[in-house]
């Protein structure tokens, strides 16, 4: 699946905005993988009708 | 003299009929930890005196006629997640190392009630998630088949425990395939039940919506046994399901004349390809379905990526979130894989989790379909025998899709069955998976198999380190 492919910057701004001090030697491998996971994102938006629901459920306690 | 190797069905008989002393059993199991862990290292933990006691308690009950069903007075182990009043629960990592819990889960307080003797903590991926890693607090467990191998993960020390003989069944959790994973690598039989139908209550989570304990032992009888303990409702799980639990080892007539399955070979054929003696093993098996009165036919499913894809956004979101505050403080803290792994989820936004939740109720809606004339659905457990230790990379999660991670999006019950043996003599598997809360009808159809096939009879030889 075509992706945009996040930069190393980008990556690491999302490392730093999440507030994970990764050790340097740890990040190139991260780094590298991280393409996996915007392939993910990518598959998981089928197109769909706007109000198609998520699975979450939420029984309200009590009832 | 108690034989090296007992199946809970088999070693609950012998108890039934005082013809087995759990005090011998026990004692037996402990010596074989003894000889044989330090090169499997299975166990994190063990309970050698709690254990003995807890026989000698349940030998003195069953003396007095107070026998209480088929586990008791049988030794089982525990994932170190499972919590456990008064004994560690570290999830194999340095970050809970001094974590002592106040109750047992759910699960194991059913366990220990149907009288089940827990000898120990069992080595598992940090929380679930991350491994196998030789940075952590105790070593991974070793595949009893090949001490190079890996056991798959994450419920590690199960597999190999079981499959060594050194307990007849132990617990796992499965997020992603972490009882079907080790339970294909080390030739056992284990359960993912529905979710649902195991309380998750004092379990460390990895992923809430995707999370199930369950079963692993050498048989699916012996799953049925344990399932039958640990199954029910719970109201301290808001997922736990109020449902009837039926007596699943009644279930298991062995009949398979008229079950419709439903193969999913692009999953193992195209999607993830299993190697040769996979394909062949699953093909063989299928045979034996087929010679036994039931129908196959092929079944297409969304690809298998689209599946893991969903599956592993849910998984990243969810244990990012419980781990989010201590990765902040203690990322080194973690093991190399947890950490790495875990790391990646700060790339996955709001709006990507609620897509990939938007996913899942597709795709749990095109399962629901496509088995609306089925019983049961075939595919691979995974794609090939253990690998070596080095053929595991940090990623692999990522790499190739997983081929048990659908039926934790759909929340089915899914099975890991023995299906032979490579040539050097590693276990094979396929999966068999049933419609919601039918785990009935999946055990009696791997307990079925089980009884056509010799596979159970083989057992793994080890020898002291």
């Amino acid at each position: 699946m075509k992706v945009q492919g996040m930069t190393r910057a980008e990556v690491e701004a999302a490392f730093a905005r999440a507030g994970l001090e990764i050790p340097e030697r740890e990040k190139p491998e991260i780094i590298a993988a991280a393409h996996f996971i915007e392939e993910m994102a990518a598959r998981v938006r089928e197109k769909r009708e706007m109000a198609a629901e998520p699975a979450h459920i939420f029984p309200p306690p009590g009832e | 003299m108690v034989p090296d190797f007992l199946t809970i069905a088999e070693a609950g008989a012998l108890i039934g009929k005082r013809e087995l002393s759990p005090v011998d059993l026990v004692q037996s199991c402990l010596t074989r930890i003894d000889r044989l862990d330090g090169k499997l290292n299975s166990f994190i933990r063990v309970l050698a005196d709690e254990a003995l006691a807890a026989a000698r308690s349940a030998e003195a009950e069953i003396m007095t006629g107070r026998r209480r069903g088929p586990l008791h007075g049988i030794p089982i182990g525990l994932k170190d997640i499972y919590e456990t009043k008064g004994v560690p629960t570290t999830g194999h990592s340095k970050v809970l190392i001094d974590h002592v819990p106040q109750r047992d889960a759910t699960s194991v307080r059913r366990l220990t009630e149907a009288g089940a003797i827990v000898l120990g903590k069992l080595a598992t991926h940090e929380f679930a998630f991350g491994g196998p890693s030789f940075d952590l607090p105790w070593p991974p467990a070793r595949n009893p088949w090949d001490t190079s191998r890996f056991t798959g993960g994450s419920s590690s020390g199960t597999g190999a425990a079981v499959a060594a003989g050194l307990i007849l069944g132990g617990t796992g959790s499965d997020t992603g395939g972490s009882i079907r994973g080790p339970a294909a690598f080390c030739g056992l039989a284990g359960l993912k039940p529905s979710y649902g139908r195991i309380s998750r209550a004092g379990i460390l989570p990895l992923a809430f919506s995707l999370d199930h304990a369950g079963p692993m032992a050498w048989t699916a009888e012996d799953c049925a046994i344990m399932l039958q303990a640990m199954a029910g409702h719970d109201p301290a799980d808001p997922a736990s399901a109020d449902r009837r639990v039926p007596d699943y080892r009644a279930a298991l007539s062995g009949e398979l004349k008229g079950l419709r399955i439903g193969l999913i070979r692009h999953f193992y054929e195209t999607d993830n390809p299993a190697n040769e003696a996979t394909q062949q093993g699953i093909a063989a098996a299928v045979k034996v379905f087929e010679d036994r009165g039931c129908s196959v036919r092929d079944l297409r499913l969304s690809p298998l990526a689209d599946w893991a894809a969903c599956g592993i956004m849910i998984m990243l979101a969810e244990g990012y979130a419980i781990h989010e505050a201590t990765l902040r403080e203690r990322f080194v803290d973690y093991g190399e894989a947890f950490r790495d792994r875990m790391a990646l989820a700060a790339l996955v936004t709001g709006a990507d989790y609620v897509q990939a939740v938007r996913r899942r109720r597709e795709l749990a809606a095109e399962l629901a379909k496509a088995m609306a004339d089925l019983d049961l659905v075939l595919t691979a457990a995974a794609p090939s025998e253990a690998p070596t230790f080095d053929a595991v990379s940090k990623f692999a999660i990522l790499e190739r899709p997983s081929l048990t991670m659908p039926f934790n999006v759909t929340g089915s019950p899914a099975m890991s069955v023995c299906c032979g043996y490579t040539a050097a003599g590693l276990p094979l598997a396929f999966q068999l998976t049933g419609k919601p809360f039918d785990e009935a009808t999946v055990l009696n159809a791997a307990h079925a198999y089980e009884r056509a096939t010799s596979w159970r009879s083989i057992r793994p030889r080890l020898s002291p380190p």
